[in-house]
């Protein structure tokens, strides 16, 4: 499995990778290198409301470090 | 039990003028990395009237990559000058390759995740000559290939660590609010031995009925009740407040009101 938290980085910090995966997320993860079973298993667990909240408070949280 | 606040520069003369009412101040490492001799001597004079503890933000303990060592050495360089009490840091990946994601990110709660963990908190163990606490951390997202429950997640790293834990209630009573889980039963199913300190916070709902952990709100009593049920007679309770200060006074009640219930849970639960 290709790293797990590497790829939450980029979904929490790639905005338009974020908007493919809440688009199609079993199709991008599997781009990314999951398998079929890992790939659905992303699709099911992250919550796409959920994925949307966590990177703008990120974002909120880059923008006010810098 | 001790009851104090993290140190803000906003705050910082409202802390030394009533120092007789708080009894620990928890001091952000980041702050003072690059802290100049006049800073440091400030510091070392705020630790001789008060217990200072050191918390650090940066480390990304919970990573499956090693810590990085720049930043490890720099809070390992405050904690040489400071001497605090303890330090701790975060059940959180801050960081994967070169992608700083800027805030403690919940890490996926599975083996994985808790090898790199141990990895990581021995590297930092060895180079600051001492173990971190390890807080919960409070999420927007339910990471996902998370094996574990919250509770079985934080008696796992205890475990594995050897560390204590920082038990941040705020955080905990968000991710239950946020996840649908039960915070009481989470503290249900910790041995409360292996509690080093408790954080309280407030935050404010948003969309979802979500609770964001912003350390810009009052701490709610649910989680002062959450305190109660811990019963921290001998635990050291930090209020966190990162912004949007309130009159000093009402700090200090809050204080007051985290000790009441702090004694209040021990006499009920022994």
């Amino acid at each position: 499995m290709p790293d797990l938290q590497r790829f939450l980085a980029r979904l929490y910090t790639d905005d338009a990778l974020r908007a493919r995966f809440l688009a199609q997320p079993a199709a991008v993860a599997r781009e990314c290198g999951f398998d079929d079973a890992d790939a659905e298993r992303l699709a099911t667990e992250i919550d796409a409301e959920s994925l949307t909240l966590a990177a703008r408070g990120y974002a909120r949280k880059r923008a006010f470090n810098r | 039990m001790r009851a104090g606040l993290g140190w803000r520069p906003e705050i910082g003369a409202a802390i030394l003028a009533h120092s007789d009412r708080i009894d620990v101040v928890e001091v952000l490492a980041e702050d003072f990395v690059e802290a100049t001799a006049q800073q440091r001597r400030a510091l070392r004079t705020l630790a001789s009237c008060i217990p200072v503890v050191i918390h650090a933000t940066s480390l990304g303990l919970a990573s499956t990559e090693p810590v990085d060592t720049a930043k490890l050495d720099a809070v390992a360089r405050v904690i040489g000058w400071l001497q605090p009490e303890s330090w701790s840091e975060h059940l959180a990946f801050v960081r994967a390759g070169e992608i700083e994601i800027g805030h403690l990110a919940a890490p996926p709660r599975n083996d994985e995740t808790l090898e790199g963990l141990m990895r990581n908190v021995d590297v930092a163990r060895r180079v600051t000559g001492s173990l971190p606490l390890l807080e919960n951390v409070a999420t927007l997202i339910d990471p996902p290939f998370s094996d574990y429950g919250e509770a079985e997640w934080l008696n796992l790293v205890v475990r594995a660590t050897g560390t204590r834990l920082l038990l941040d209630l705020h955080n905990l009573h968000a991710n239950a609010t946020n996840f649908g889980f039960d915070a009481r039963g989470v503290i249900a199913s910790i041995d409360h031995r292996h509690i080093g300190a408790i954080h309280l916070a407030g935050g404010r709902c948003i969309e979802g009925k979500r609770i964001l952990d912003d350390h810009l709100h009052a701490v709610p009593d649910e989680v002062f009740d959450l305190l109660a049920m811990v019963a921290a007679n001998d635990a050291t309770v930090i209020i966190e407040r990162d912004g949007n200060y309130p009159p000093f006074a009402e700090l200090l009640t809050e204080l007051e009101h985290a000790r009441s219930a702090a004694f209040s849970g021990a006499a009920v639960h022994g």
